[in-house]
């Protein structure tokens, strides 16, 4: 009996050692040495995007956000691409406002002797053109219907 | 007014499109070919509108011009507001491609009853005061309208919606207002310059 107990209590005794580790679920910080991408997200108005929902997509996975959160007050969202290739940046809002922004992460950016990162613009100067196309598209299909009307 | 793409479900979207595209078959129907011109100058404001921000408050918002697009429109409505939204969509990236068919539903059908339940009260109207009421209505209750259908799209495909149904009406009175006092000073100005526009 008594070498029962021992037994169990050397058992018990193992057993929380063992676990020892995984019992510490501390937290801890520090800085990190790689380079952030900070971006600013606005409306064609000029009004910033401010508390919208952004996702980050990695290049290696289109299909699920490598990263989601919201950007801030003044419409900024930051984010730490660890892999080359084109990362994507989407921000919507409620009212289904949409913006993407695509960049193209080099390896020089992520080994960091690249101050600047080659960022294509994320659109929006070429607004007037995209409304001058839209309305055009809209007076050709109505031309199309008139002509098969006739 | 957009809903965004990916937050309804299969069935709301499919409903969606159904009713959209009823609508649009019914309206390519009924518009004869002289006012297909007159249905894609409409339909370029309606898509032009969306870039114009009213300030707010704190906020902003866009026009929709809905009101004016049904009593201007009638029955040709659904067809305008559909190519209107697509463009939108592509170009501008609001809303998106699945969920057009609610979206132009959400929007399309206020305008339609807009110009059943005020268009001829606003055409025939002899009262100055009477048609500015009547226009003012018929801009507001656009929007409310708009808001409702869209709030009982994400009621359908979600329950947990439902709170935030209330919220986008609430949010929507300041639009409704503005809109109001845009259809009634358009309307205004209609029936003095171009009456045969409301025709």
């Amino acid at each position: 009996m008594r070498k029962a107990t021992i037994i169990g209590l050397a058992l018990v005794a193992g057993l929380m050692l063992s676990c020892g580790a995984a019992d510490a679920h501390g937290t801890g910080w520090r800085q990190s040495g790689m380079k952030a991408v900070a971006l600013e997200f606005m409306y064609s108005t000029g009004e910033m995007m401010s508390y919208r929902e952004a996702k980050v997509y990695s290049p290696e996975d289109d299909r699920f956000a490598a990263q989601t959160g919201r950007t801030d007050g003044k419409g900024r969202f930051a984010f730490v691409p660890d892999v080359p290739g084109t990362w994507r940046v989407v921000v919507r809002d409620e009212e289904g406002h949409q913006c993407t922004a695509e960049l193209d992460i080099t390896p020089e950016f992520l080994g960091g002797s690249e101050g600047a990162l080659p960022v294509s613009e994320a659109g929006g100067s070429d607004i007037f053109v995209r409304a001058l196309l839209g309305v055009s598209i809209i007076f050709n299909i109505a031309l199309l219907v008139h002509r098969r009307r006739h | 007014m957009h809903i965004s793409e990916g937050i309804l479900s299969g069935s709301v979207l499919v409903a969606g499109w159904a009713g959209s595209i009823a609508g649009i078959s019914y309206g390519l129907k009924k518009t004869e070919p002289d006012k297909i011109v007159r249905t894609a100058l409409i339909s370029s404001a309606f898509f032009l509108a969306s870039l114009v921000n009213v300030r707010f408050g704190p906020s902003s918002t866009h026009l929709t011009l809905i009101a004016p697009m049904g009593l201007i429109l009638g029955q040709a409505v659904f067809p305008a507001v559909f190519v209107a939204l697509l463009l939108q969509a592509l170009l501008f990236h609001f809303g998106g491609l699945a969920v057009l068919g609610a979206n132009t539903f959400a929007m399309a059908f206020p305008a339609l009853m807009t110009h059943i339940m005020f268009g001829r009260a606003v055409r025939e109207g002899t009262g100055k005061f009477r048609v500015m009421v009547f226009s003012f209505m018929a801009g507001a209750l656009a929007v409310i309208m708009g808001a409702l259908i869209a709030g009982a799209l994400l009621g359908l495909t979600d329950r947990n919606f439902l709170g935030a149904v209330k919220l986008l009406v609430i949010a929507h009175i300041p639009l409704a207002v503005i809109e109001g006092a845009v259809t009634l000073f358009l309307v205004s100005w209609l029936k003095r310059v171009m009456p045969e526009f409301l025709s």
